[in-house]
């Protein structure tokens, strides 16, 4: 069993997390309009999708991970909750929330936002630790994400796909809620399509394989086997697919023709392949 | 590995709070979700008692929408008529950029006349269904 010190510290560090991931949604105007045009079933599948991209990450790279899925589902349950709280009292203090709204805007507007604070919070408890992990009792199974007790535990394939999620959402839905994404597809020729994803290509294969980016030795020792080609193309196959997930969540694909989707997919993908390339490094 | 679930009191007191609010939210939305029909906004104009300001007239004007949807950018056009032939004295116009299900807003028209000499008329002109 952990200290109440420690454990206060950790809930410090996920709120500093939140707080520091989420912060540009939590200021942009577009996301407080969703929260209150989303249609609740729309709400209800993006806390959902959450919560198992929230299980991934706690299962392949959290604080515990290897614990038992109790303690993952509690780990979850707990962030999303943090989660929550942080995103109604900024929205409140930013003046966004008030008490003569109705229920439903308050619930839309504080989910839209606490999805990803809750993603940060978590990617917070379990990076921005310092080393000092050794006052902590046999209940912590893992040992923290922290470089010199993980450098030699590496992350599964099934942990690289989760980890590329997670890094493909958080920097990507810091730009999907914009006009801008819609703006740029909308006036956007082919070719320039085409170079976007081909630069997208190059840049994740940098990152992922040349620069000697921090951690990407760890990821390169875990999939060596599976080539150059292969880590990017698979790499770059997650960051449009969240691309494309985020934006359906943002309602930016409602009344597009299919060509436009695919634009806005395309641009957007950008920054998801950083945020699953670069991101994920960071996030191991 | 399955080992047992150690947690201090404040753990387990954040993993309460959490859970309530997760479930209460989810709940919540499902509740909503189910419950909602698909009725395109219906907005309601109340208009206010004229209060005279600096020489001007500025008559409050409430909005309520009542329908299941929300309505943006929504333009409402306040006329005042005379007594009689209801010939339009003076027109004055505001917008609202969001009115979600069941919210109400509140703005102000102002008028030169004494709207007391008419008969005040609010009207929704349009409004974007997002």
């Amino acid at each position: 069993m952990r200290s109440v010190n420690k454990s206060l510290q950790e809930y410090a560090r996920g709120v500093a997390g939140g707080l520091l991931f989420s912060l540009p949604l939590l200021y942009t105007m577009e996301v407080w309009w969703l929260g209150v045009v989303a249609h609740p079933w729309r709400l209800s599948l993006y806390v959902l999708a959450t919560f198992v991209l929230l299980l991934g990450y706690n299962r392949f790279v959290g604080l515990r991970r290897d614990s038992c899925f109790t303690e993952v589902a509690i780990d979850s349950i707990e962030e999303m909750g943090l989660g929550l709280l942080i995103a109604f009292v900024t929205l409140w203090v930013l003046g966004r929330i008030t008490f003569d709204m109705t229920a439903g805007e308050i619930v839309g507007i504080t989910v839209i936002e606490a999805m990803t604070v809750a993603i940060g919070v978590s990617v917070g408890t379990a990076q921005l630790g310092g080393g000092g992990d050794d006052d902590e009792g046999e209940g912590s199974a893992g040992g923290s994400g922290t470089d010199g007790a993980a450098a030699d535990q590496q992350v599964t394939f099934g942990g690289q796909i989760v980890l590329a999620c997670c890094g493909a959402v958080l920097f990507a839905a810091n730009v999907a809620p914009t006009e801008e994404i819609i703006m740029i597809a909308g006036e956007i020729s082919a070719w320039r399509v085409l170079a976007l994803a081909l630069l997208s290509l190059l840049s994740g294969a940098l990152i992922l394989y040349y620069i000697d980016f921090t951690g990407s030795q760890k990821f390169t020792q875990a999939v060596a086997h599976h080539g150059v080609l292969a880590g990017t193309v698979v790499t770059y196959a997650i960051a449009l697919a969240v691309a494309a997930l985020i934006l359906w969540f943002f309602g930016r694909f409602d009344g597009q023709p299919l060509i436009g989707c695919l634009a806005q997919t395309v641009v957007l993908g950008v920054a998801a392949m950083l945020g699953a390339a670069a991101g994920r490094l960071l996030l191991q | 590995m399955s080992e047992k679930v150690e947690k201090n009191w404040l753990e387990w007191g954040v993993f309460g709070v959490s859970l309530v609010l997760v479930l209460g939210t989810l709940a919540y939305l499902v509740y909503e979700a189910t419950t909602l029909g698909d009725q395109p906004p219906i907005i309601e104009a109340q208009l206010g008692a004229p209060q005279q300001q600096a020489g001007e007239f500025a008559v409050p004007v409430t909005l309520i929408n009542r329908g299941d949807q929300t309505a943006a950018g929504v333009m409402v056009e306040v006329t005042l008529e005379s007594n009689g032939a209801g010939a339009e004295i003076e027109r004055g116009e505001f917008s609202v950029p969001f009115l979600p299900r069941g919210a109400t807003r509140e703005g102000r028209v102002s008028f030169r006349t004494d709207p007391r000499a008419g008969q005040l008329k609010a009207r929704v002109l349009g409004y974007e269904q997002p």
